[in-house]
């Protein structure tokens, strides 16, 4: 009785509980040595199978790339940054001082001009329809008047205050940009 | 100043940092490329899994337990997707003829190693792509039955049979009698 294949990998594969009882009947059969010769033969092959270079870094396309954008030194970011900050206080330390000193300016609303706009659009139109419905009695557009319109005082600071805000997306959106400049 | 281990480039890779992933790959990336190159038999195959490996690793890396080698896991992993390529694609470049040269041996000695390397390559190459799975998990990545069982999910009795199978027919063609 010989040993199987499933023993002989087994045994090699160092799987078997049975190895004693395997190499008794190895030293008393020359057939079943032989098949294990083969096997360790091929187990040697396997191992004697070199590394092969790699032809190419793999390892480069997973580092970051470098900025195709000039790099700033990083004193000129520091004081790019520090300057942003100070003209900020700046500006908001201004605010109360220009809405104080300066005279406030009367400026027309939006609804004025919206509704001389409408007038003048609105007397265009009874004009051309005179024209062409004339000869229809009784028929007349309403005929508005917008007399003493309202207008909306703007004054200085409403207007700083706007510019402050300006500001404030000009700085951080300058911020995010020099942030992704140095990543 | 020692060099920081495979631990510590996860950990600094899970943080974003690009540099410390590109240190873990430089590392290991011959290692694994040697995995797909042994299942797949063709250089540019090789290249492509070796580098998809290496994405799908940064992907589960923050799931990798850190008390495991890093090591067997990419490698455990660039063979499973071998295996997937295979399953999934049909070859679509020529096996490479070997180019694997020593150069400490003679010329002589060069090209008998070469031929034999080649004829091992293309004998494994030959094979049914779960018989070379077992073959590169059991001699090249050392696992036994159990953790092959474990890391295919398949039987026991598939991973004996697959392997020995395998090597029967790897026999047959790098020890036939002339």
């Amino acid at each position: 009785m010989h040993l199987t294949d499933e023993q002989l990998n087994e045994y090699l594969d160092n799987e078997t509980a049975n190895r004693a009882e395997i190499e008794t009947h190895l030293d008393s059969c020359d057939e079943c040595a032989a098949r294990l010769s083969a096997l360790q033969a091929l187990f040697t092959d396997l191992d004697s199978l070199p590394e092969v270079t790699l032809p190419r870094d793999i390892a480069a396309r997973f580092r970051p790339r470098p900025s195709l954008a000039p790099q700033l030194p990083h004193w000129l970011t520091l004081t790019a940054t520090l300057q942003a900050a100070a003209a900020l206080v700046a500006l908001i330390v201004a605010i109360p001082f220009f809405s104080i000193m300066l005279p406030k300016v009367e400026m027309p609303s939006f609804t004025t001009w919206f509704f001389e706009i409408q007038s003048l659009w609105t007397s265009w139109l009874d004009t051309l329809s005179n024209l062409a419905l004339s000869p229809i009695e009784g028929f007349q557009l309403p005929n508005y008047q917008f007399a003493n319109l309202p207008t909306y005082p703007v004054e200085l600071s409403t207007l700083f205050i706007a510019l402050a805000i300006v500001s404030i997306f000009w700085i951080f959106g300058n911020g995010m940009l020099l942030r992704n400049n140095r990543s | 100043m020692n060099a920081p281990t495979d631990r510590d480039l996860i950990l600094r890779a899970r943080r974003g940092d690009a540099e410390a992933y590109g240190d873990l790959v430089a590392r290991h990336q011959t290692s694994v490329f040697n995995v797909c190159y042994r299942i797949l038999h063709n250089r540019a195959d090789a290249e492509d899994l070796a580098q998809e490996t290496f994405i799908r690793a940064l992907d589960r890396l923050h799931t990798f337990d850190l008390e495991r080698e890093f090591s067997p896991w990419i490698r455990r992993v660039a063979a499973n997707l071998c295996l997937n390529h295979i399953e999934s694609h049909k070859p679509s470049a020529p096996l490479d003829e070997e180019r694997d040269e020593d150069k400490t041996q003679s010329p002589g000695e060069q090209v008998e190693v070469k031929e034999r390397s080649e004829q091992i390559r293309s004998a494994l190459a030959s094979l049914p792509p779960h018989y070379r799975l077992v073959v590169e998990l059991r001699h090249y990545q050392e696992l036994s039955y159990d953790e092959i069982a474990n890391e295919l999910d398949i039987p026991l009795s598939d991973v004996k049979s697959h392997l020995f199978r395998a090597r029967k027919l790897l026999v047959e063609k790098l020890h036939a009698p002339d």
